[in-house]
């Protein structure tokens, strides 16, 4: 039996050079230091878009997408079997991979792996974050039931505030002048062909820059002599690490699934004003009561001007920090780099709970 | 009511028992699988000189007494005064058929409890054999706790047919041993026992991770692979029990777990299936981690990893717990007393005499209250009688969330498919039979329907012009 599994391993390996690639896996090291944890974020990250990917195919069986939308939700979720148990994996799967994501982020920044040379992985990040939060606004529509029609039209109605450009733009994104079919149809090619088409090979570089480089140490571990300095191979070691916190996460995932699955609310009715205390999903909800509170001290399109400057100015800071904080810029922009990563960090925090306690 | 009723806000006094019990049934598996352990693991370090693992396993001991005897001891007791506040209906009922059984399991239990502490504080102080065999003593009168237990437990599903043709006529402590020895008492017996082992060996890993695997990588190593074969085969064994568990279920339990295949709306009784698919996955995780750290990498075992199993465990502990009690809808008792307290036999009296009537215990209500608050406090009483037993009013099963946007009417038509409880009533898979008079359900319906302030009736449509 051992021989007859060696000569197959030998014949695919003659042909795919698979004896190289567990050579490289097997060089593959990983720093193991206190900090360590926050090398599991990254694949954690890239284990729920497996999951989007899986149960987005499952429920791409069963969805239509137009005038139709609702009711093939409805059937998902209370006519097929276990279509509420995709819908619900699928629904807090899209939750938990951008809170991953977000503190894959973080992580990343406070232990300034952007640093040289590693900027490329930062701003290849930066784009799946920012895609990750379009295929949740995306997504989000396409139940087209009350809660999904009414988030969508107030996030739509922001950008249309601007003078020239923005309505052209909303309606652009809208297939129209109001969130309607043509919308659904609009947000489901882009949720599953076109963002796809832009997250895998920006992730397949991504993952490609992770492989080159290695794992960044963080700036405690640098100063550290390379003798003090532990590391654990790859393939075994971290490899199986790295599959038991997958298993903790599934796990986790599948348990809110089914303790709190999703539900659908009534069917959308564009005549009926939007619900009281309508907001946007929590990854969102920074940048809602930020421009909510803009709004209330600066009226009319000056509030948004300033709302949607601010952001622009804070992101391209966020962007540029590698090019500020380099690898031998020294100290004080180190330290200003994580002071500024903190303020970010808490000034998130404190407007999505206050963007909650004011609903 | 026939005892005064534990209106739990919130949360509702089922889940009281159901926290309390999930914690003792952790630690009280871990109890009995355990003290075989510890006596296994002596008996192998002993015959193979392993002066290592005999220091390993006296602090094993220290931990396994301090966990048992406070926490599973504790909660113990704990769950009998839960379920005599949250159901002294149902209680009493055990109490009466199975004192005997009872009286029973508190000899057992001084048994097993003094052993554990002999264990412990004699260890190295008297010759090894003895040791030994307090161990096992140990161990055997801590399985005789679960061989009890069992049967009432497994009774409350199946009480079988002998005791239920005894079932209100006086006699049916004659039919103990029927009783105890019912339709699931071996396959759970079975079932309990392996996930005893299970526990036994999962609970090992915390005590295995603290050793220093800098100064003694050898013990960490061959005590981690020892404790995971307990887990392991047991594991890869529980499915067959399960399997021949639900056999033994009545096929109306059985019927239960489908209801949430297709739907999870509002109102079916979509939980069981949502739990029990909790089980199989953190169950195969449990397997999977012991493999991959205890067995493959176990010098690499930390606290850390110990407890994140730990919690897989409590996971899986906790929805297999939560499946058994669902599975038992819409009785407390089976084919004999209803969730509510109400026993089937005095349904039909019940509603002819009424249900308030005969209700010892309700909330007094001025002499002089309006005819509205009379109804609302008459509508409350059912409410908290018959419903609040499963349901709360806002929170867990949310009666304000079920009503939905329902007005009054549409409240009473609900109401009365379940007190009419036709064969063919998709309610009545999961709910008991509404009983009580007219009046009585009228009131019930007020309540209800003052719960969301819907208006009485649907307003007359205008006149057309």
């Amino acid at each position: 039996m051992k021989q007859f599994y060696h000569s197959i391993y030998s014949w695919v390996d003659e042909r795919l050079g698979l004896g190289e690639m567990i050579a490289l896996a097997k060089h593959k090291t990983v720093p193991w230091h206190a900090q360590s944890f926050w090398y599991y974020w990254g694949g954690l990250s890239l284990l729920f878009f497996l999951v989007q990917a899986f149960t987005g195919v499952l429920l791409l069986v069963y969805y239509r997408p137009g005038p139709e939308a609702y009711e093939s939700v409805r059937q998902i979720t209370y006519d097929t079997n276990f279509g509420w148990l995709i819908r619900s994996l699928h629904s807090w799967g899209a939750n938990l991979m951008v809170a991953a994501v977000g503190i894959h982020m973080f992580s990343v920044f406070f232990m300034k792996a952007y640093r040289n040379p590693r900027e490329f992985g930062w701003w290849s990040g930066l784009g799946l974050m920012g895609l990750a939060m379009v295929f949740g606004f995306s997504g989000y529509l396409l139940p087209m039931d009350e809660l999904a029609f009414f988030a969508t039209k107030v996030g739509l109605d922001i950008p249309s505030q601007f003078p020239v450009l923005g309505p052209k733009i909303a309606a652009l994104v809208r297939g129209g002048l109001e969130v309607n079919e043509y919308t659904v149809q609009r947000f489901f090619a882009l949720h599953v062909v076109v963002l796809p088409a832009l997250f895998l090979p920006l992730l397949g570089f991504h993952l490609f820059l992770v492989q080159k480089h290695g794992n960044a140490v963080p700036p405690s571990e640098e100063l550290k002599p390379a003798a003090e300095r532990r590391s654990i191979p790859f393939f075994p070691n971290f490899m199986m690490k790295d599959l038991a916190v997958w298993l903790i996460a599934i796990n986790l995932l599948a348990l809110v699934a089914a303790l709190f699955p999703w539900e659908l609310g009534p069917q959308a009715d564009p005549l009926k004003p939007a619900p009281l205390g309508i907001h946007p999903e929590w990854y969102f909800m920074s940048q809602f009561q930020v421009l909510k509170v803009l709004g209330d001290w600066i009226p009319g399109t000056a509030g948004e001007f300033v709302g949607m400057g601010l952001f622009t100015v804070a992101l391209i800071a966020w962007l540029l920090v590698p090019l500020y904080d380099t690898a031998t810029a020294g100290g004080r922009r180190a330290r200003n780099a994580t002071y500024f990563g903190l303020l970010f960090l808490l000034a998130i925090i404190v407007t999505t709970i206050w963007g909650y306690l004011a609903l | 009511m026939n005892y005064p009723f534990w209106d739990f806000p919130h949360l509702g006094s089922g889940w009281v028992i159901g926290l309390i019990a999930i914690i003792h049934v952790m630690i009280s598996h871990f109890a009995i699988g355990g003290g075989f352990y510890l006596v296994m693991a002596e008996m192998k370090a002993r015959r193979e000189n392993r002066q290592d693992w005999l220091r390993v396993l006296q602090g094993h001991s220290k931990f396994f007494l301090i966990l048992t005897g406070v926490f599973g001891a504790g909660t113990g007791v704990g769950i009998w005064f839960a379920i005599g506040l949250a159901h002294p209906e149902a209680t009493s009922t055990l109490i009466h058929n199975f004192v005997f059984a009872w009286a029973i399991e508190w000899i057992v239990f001084m048994v097993e409890l003094t052993t554990a502490a002999v264990y412990y504080y004699t260890w190295n102080r008297i010759p090894d054999r003895l040791h030994i065999q307090v161990g096992w003593v140990y161990a055997i009168f801590s399985f005789f706790t679960l061989f009890i237990i069992n049967g009432i437990l497994t009774f409350m599903l199946t009480p079988g047919q002998p005791w239920l043709d005894a079932a209100g006529t006086g006699t049916e402590p004659h039919r103990f041993v029927q009783a105890l020895f019912n339709p699931l008492f071996w396959p759970s017996l079975v079932l309990r026992s392996l996930a005893c082992v299970s526990l036994a060996g999962v609970w090992a890993l915390v005590t295995c991770a603290r050793i220093d695997a800098g100064k003694s990588p050898e013990t960490k190593t061959a005590l981690l692979r020892w404790s995971g074969l307990w887990v392991m085969p047991s594991f890869a064994l529980l499915p067959f029990a399960f399997a021949w568990y639900l056999w033994n279920v009545p096929e109306v339990h059985r019927a239960l777990m489908y209801l949430g295949v297709s739907t999870v709306g509002s109102g079916v009784f979509s939980q069981l299936t949502r739990t029990l698919l909790i089980i199989p996955l953190s169950s195969a995780s449990i397997v999977a981690i012991v493999y991959l750290f205890a067995w493959r990498s176990p010098v690499d075992l930390k606290l850390r990893h110990a407890v994140s199993v730990i919690l897989l465990a409590l996971i899986a502990t906790g929805a297999t717990e939560y499946g058994r009690e669902m599975l038992r809808k819409p009785y407390v008792i089976g084919q004999y007393m209803f969730s509510n307290g109400v026993r089937v036999q005095a349904v039909s009296a019940l509603n002819t005499n009424g249900y308030l009537g005969g209700s010892l215990w309700t909330r007094a209500v001025s002499s002089n209250a309006a005819p509205a608050e009379l109804a609302l406090a008459k509508g409350e009483a059912m409410f908290r009688g018959q419903c609040a037993s499963c349901h709360t009013r806002d929170a867990y099963r949310s009666m304000k969330r079920l009503i939905g946007e329902r007005n009054r009417e549409g409240i009473a038509s609900i109401i009365k498919m379940l007190h009419d409880y036709e064969k063919d009533s998709p309610y009545r898979k999961y709910m008991p039979p509404l009983v009580g008079r007219p009046d009585e359900i009228e009131a019930l319906v007020d309540y209800l329907a003052s719960l969301n302030q819907k208006p009485a009736e649907s307003p007359a449509p205008a006149a057309p012009r």
